[in-house]
C-alpha cells in the first residue's frame, strides 16, 4: 500500500501488517541473541534506598520509583517515547536540588531565632527583636571572644610546653601518666575555649588501647571533642607553622602518628605503620575520620576503606552537633581556617553529642568495602544522620564516568527485556 | 517564624506567569544563585558542577533544553548562551505539576507544553519532525553506556518504535508523500489518552511541610 522511506531494508513490502510480521522475525532473532548475554551480575538499583530526612533546605519531594517499575509499566508503543522521561525528571530534580552540593553547605535552620548563626532567613519582625539580636551580637564579639581567644592560647601554651616537658622523660608508665594528665588537661582547657557542651553516651564503650577509633567527620575540631573525653594516638599530616610546633611537641610525649606529605600517597607505607600501631596493644587507640573531608553534620558519606583495611577491633563513634548554637561545619572551600575558628568562637556555643557504640570486627568474608558500610551504617543510625553513598571527594572532583554507564547498562538490559516479552507471545525468555 | 515580606511586583508576576508561589521563587532563586555561583546568568558549564546530574546518560540534552531558544519562547530555533532567572523559571515551569483546581482547556494547553517539550528534546535539528536518525541518537545516548549491545540491535530497534509511530499516523499522509518523521501533532495523537501529567513534574515541597516535619 504504502511505500515508507526510511532509508531501512524493509522498503520493498506491502502493507505495515506484513512488514511488522517480517520485521518481527528478525527483531526477534536480535533480541534474542542479546537477550542471552548477561552483562554483569548484581546490578544495582538506579537510586540507591535511603532513609529520608527532609533536610532544612530541602525543596522538592523526589520520587523514588525505581527505573524498572516506572518503566516497564507503560505501552510497548508508547514506553519508546516516553523512556526519555524518567531520566528527564531525575535530570531535573537532580538539578532542582542535588543530594550531595547539599551535604557541603551549612545546614540552614528552618526558623529563624536569636540563637541562628546567620542571618540568611532573617525576617523582619519587629525592632525590639532586631536589637535584641544586635545585643547579642555585641556580646558575642566584644565580650566572649576575647575571654576565648585568651584561654585558647593558654590551652595551646601549655600543651605545647607540657608535652615538651613531658618528653624529656625516659619512656616509662610514669610518662605515661604525666602525658595523659596533661593532654587531658589541655584539652579541656581548649574545649572551655570554645564553650563547648558536650554530652557523652554509652562511656563503656570508649576505645580500649590497641584499636582504632572512627567517627563522622565534620570540622577540625572533632578531634578536641574527643580527646577532651580519653586519649588517642592522632594520625595525620605533617602541617606547618603553629600546627606543625603542637604536632612535633605531642610526639615526644605520646606516640601520635604524623605522616609526611609524600608518605601519605604511598597507601601501603601508611598501613604498615599503622598496623605496627595497633598490633602494640599498649599504644593508644588511633583516632581516625574515614570520611577524608568535612561534611555538613546532616549525612554520613562514603568511607575510605584503607582505614578498615588495617585489621584489629574499630570502635565507632558518633558526633552530632546542635546546629542551634552554632554551627560547627567547615566548609574549606568558602572559609580558611583562621575565619572559621573566629566564627566558631563568636558563637554562643558548641552544644555536641558524642555516642560510644560497641566494638565491632570484619567478619569472615568481608571485605573492607562491605565492613566499612556497615560502620557507616551503624554510625548514621545512631546520630540520627542519613546516609549517602557519595564520596565526600565530590567536594572538590567530578563524578566517575562509570556511574554513568551503570545507568545505561540498567536502562539497555530493560528495554531489550521488555521488548522480547511484547515480541515473544509464547516464548520463554532467556534471562 | 518571621512574617510574610510584603512581595515585589516583579516577584508576583513572575509567579503569575508561571505558576509558581513566592516560596518556591525564592527556593529557586537560591538554587539558580548557587549553580551560576552569584553571577546574574547560567550557562551550559555551570550545570557540570551538579554530581547528581552525571549519573544521568541524557544530560547533555537536558542541559540543551534549558538553553533551547524554543523551550525559552524566544525564537523557533537555536540556543541561547547564557539564561537569566526568568528563563530558569520559564524551563522550570514545564516541569510543574497539576493543581487540582485547573479547568479542561488550561489542563490541555498544560499537557500540550509539556509534550512540547519533549518534542523538543528529541527534535534537535529544529524542522518540527521527529526523523529516524533523530530518534536513533536520543536511544543511542540512553543506552550508549551498554558494550555488549550491537549497532544493528539498536537500529532494529529504533527502526521498530518508528514503524509503530507511523502507522498510527499512516492516514494523514497522501499516496505519494514521503514519510519524513513524526510531526508534533502526530506526537500528540500518540499520547492521547494516555496520563503523562504524573510522568513530568517535580513535586515542591512547601515550607509548612518543612517546618512541621522538623
Amino acid at each position: 500500500m504504502k511505500l515508507f522511506c526510511f532509508g531501512c531494508v524493509w522498503s520493498s513490502l506491502g502493507s505495515v501488517k506484513g512488514h511488522g510480521d517480517c520485521g518481527a522475525e528478525s527483531l526477534h532473532s536480535l533480541y534474542c541473541q542479546w537477550a542471552t548475554i548477561r552483562i554483569e551480575k548484581g546490578v544495582k538499583k538506579p537510586q540507591p534506598q535511603m532513609l529520608k530526612i527532609p533536610a532544612a533546605n530541602g525543596i522538592i519531594e523526589r520520587d523514588e520509583t525505581p527505573m524498572e517499575k516506572e518503566i516497564a509499566g507503560l505501552h510497548r508503543m508508547e514506553f519508546r517515547f516516553s523512556d526519555i522521561f524518567y531520566f528527564c525528571r531525575k535530570g531535573f530534580e537532580a538539578i532542582v536540588e542535588d543530594e550531595v552540593t547539599q551535604r557541603f553547605s551549612s545546614e540552614e535552620l528552618v526558623s529563624w531565632n536569636l540563637l541562628t548563626r546567620t542571618n540568611v532567613n532573617f525576617h523582619y519582625v519587629s525592632l525590639r527583636l532586631t536589637v535584641v539580636w544586635v545585643i547579642g551580637v555585641m556580646v558575642r564579639y566584644c565580650f566572649l571572644l576575647p575571654l576565648r581567644f585568651t584561654l585558647a592560647a593558654i590551652g595551646i601554651t601549655s600543651m605545647i610546653v607540657g608535652t615538651t616537658v613531658v618528653g624529656q622523660l625516659p619512656n616509662g608508665s610514669l610518662k605515661n601518666y604525666l602525658s595523659e594528665v596533661v593532654h587531658l588537661t589541655c584539652s579541656r582547657i581548649l574545649v572551655r575555649a570554645l564553650s563547648g557542651t558536650i554530652h557523652y553516651h554509652n562511656k563503656e564503650n570508649k576505645p580500649q588501647k590497641g584499636g582504632i577509633c572512627v567517627a563522622n567527620h565534620t570540622s577540625p575540631i572533632d578531634a578536641i571533642i574527643l580527646t577532651n573525653d580519653g586519649c588517642y594516638a592522632m594520625v595525620g599530616q605533617v602541617h606547618g607553622g603553629l600546627m606543625g610546633v603542637i604536632q612535633r611537641a605531642t610526639v615526644k610525649a605520646c606516640p601520635h602518628v604524623w605522616f609526611e606529605r609524600s608518605e601519605i600517597k604511598d597507601r601501603h607505607l601508611v598501613t604498615k605503620r599503622l598496623r605496627e600501631h595497633v598490633a602494640d596493644k599498649n599504644k593508644l587507640p588511633i583516632l581516625i575520620f574515614p570520611e577524608g573531608t568535612c561534611i555538613n553534620n546532616t549525612s554520613v558519606m562514603m568511607f575510605k576503606k584503607g582505614s578498615f583495611e588495617i585489621g584489629g577491633t574499630i570502635y565507632p563513634v558518633a558526633i552530632k552537633y546542635d546546629p542551634q548554637f552554632g554551627d560547627a561545619f567547615w566548609n574549606s572551600s568558602k572559609y580558611n581556617i583562621v575565619s572559621y575558628l573566629l566564627r566558631i568562637m563568636t558563637s554562643w556555643a558548641i552544644v555536641c553529642h558524642v555516642w560510644y557504640m560497641p566494638p565491632m570486627v570484619r567478619k569472615e568474608g568481608e571485605d573492607a568495602v562491605q565492613f566499612a558500610n556497615r560502620v557507616r551504617s551503624a554510625i548514621a543510625r545512631q546520630g540520627g544522620l542519613t546516609e549517602l553513598p557519595w564520596d565526600g571527594g565530590l567536594k572538590r572532583a567530578k563524578v566517575k564516568d562509570s556511574f554513568k554507564e551503570e545507568q545505561q547498562k540498567n536502562y539497555s538490559k530493560m528495554l531489550v527485556r521488555n521488548g522480547s516479552q511484547g515480541n515473544l507471545p509464547a516464548g520463554t525468555e532467556s534471562d | 517564624m518571621g512574617s510574610a515580606q510584603s512581595v515585589p511586583p516583579e516577584m508576583r508576576a513572575l509567579a503569575e506567569r508561571t505558576g509558581f508561589t513566592s516560596e518556591q521563587i525564592e527556593q529557586l532563586h537560591r538554587r539558580f544563585k548557587q549553580l551560576n555561583h552569584n553571577r546574574k546568568t547560567i550557562r551550559k558549564e555551570d550545570f557540570d558542577t551538579i554530581p547528581d546530574l552525571e549519573f544521568n546518560p541524557i544530560r547533555a540534552r537536558i542541559v540543551h533544553a534549558f538553553f533551547d531558544k524554543r523551550n525559552l519562547r524566544k525564537a523557533p530555533a537555536g540556543l541561547a548562551e547564557e539564561i537569566n532567572f526568568e528563563d530558569f523559571l520559564t524551563i522550570m515551569s514545564y516541569f510543574r505539576p497539576i493543581e487540582m483546581d485547573m479547568d479542561e482547556e488550561r489542563l490541555e494547553s498544560f499537557r500540550k507544553e509539556k509534550l512540547k517539550f519533549l518534542f523538543h528534546m528529541y527534535d534537535a535539528d529544529y524542522d518540527g519532525i521527529i526523523t529516524l536518525q533523530e530518534y536513533k541518537n536520543v536511544l543511542d545516548e540512553l543506552m550508549s553506556g551498554n558494550p555488549h549491545l550491537e549497532k544493528e540491535s539498536l537500529r532494529a530497534i529504533a527502526e521498530g518504535a518508528m514503524l509503530e509511530a507511523a502507522s498510527a499516523c499512516m492516514a494523514r499522509t497522501g499516496p505519494d508523500e514521503v514519510y519524513e518523521g513524526i510531526t508534533f501533532e502526530d506526537f500528540l495523537k500518540v499520547w492521547k489518552g494516555i496520563d503523562i501529567e504524573t510522568k513530568m513534574h517535580v513535586r515542591f515541597l512547601t515550607m509548612e511541610a518543612i517546618a512541621h516535619c522538623y
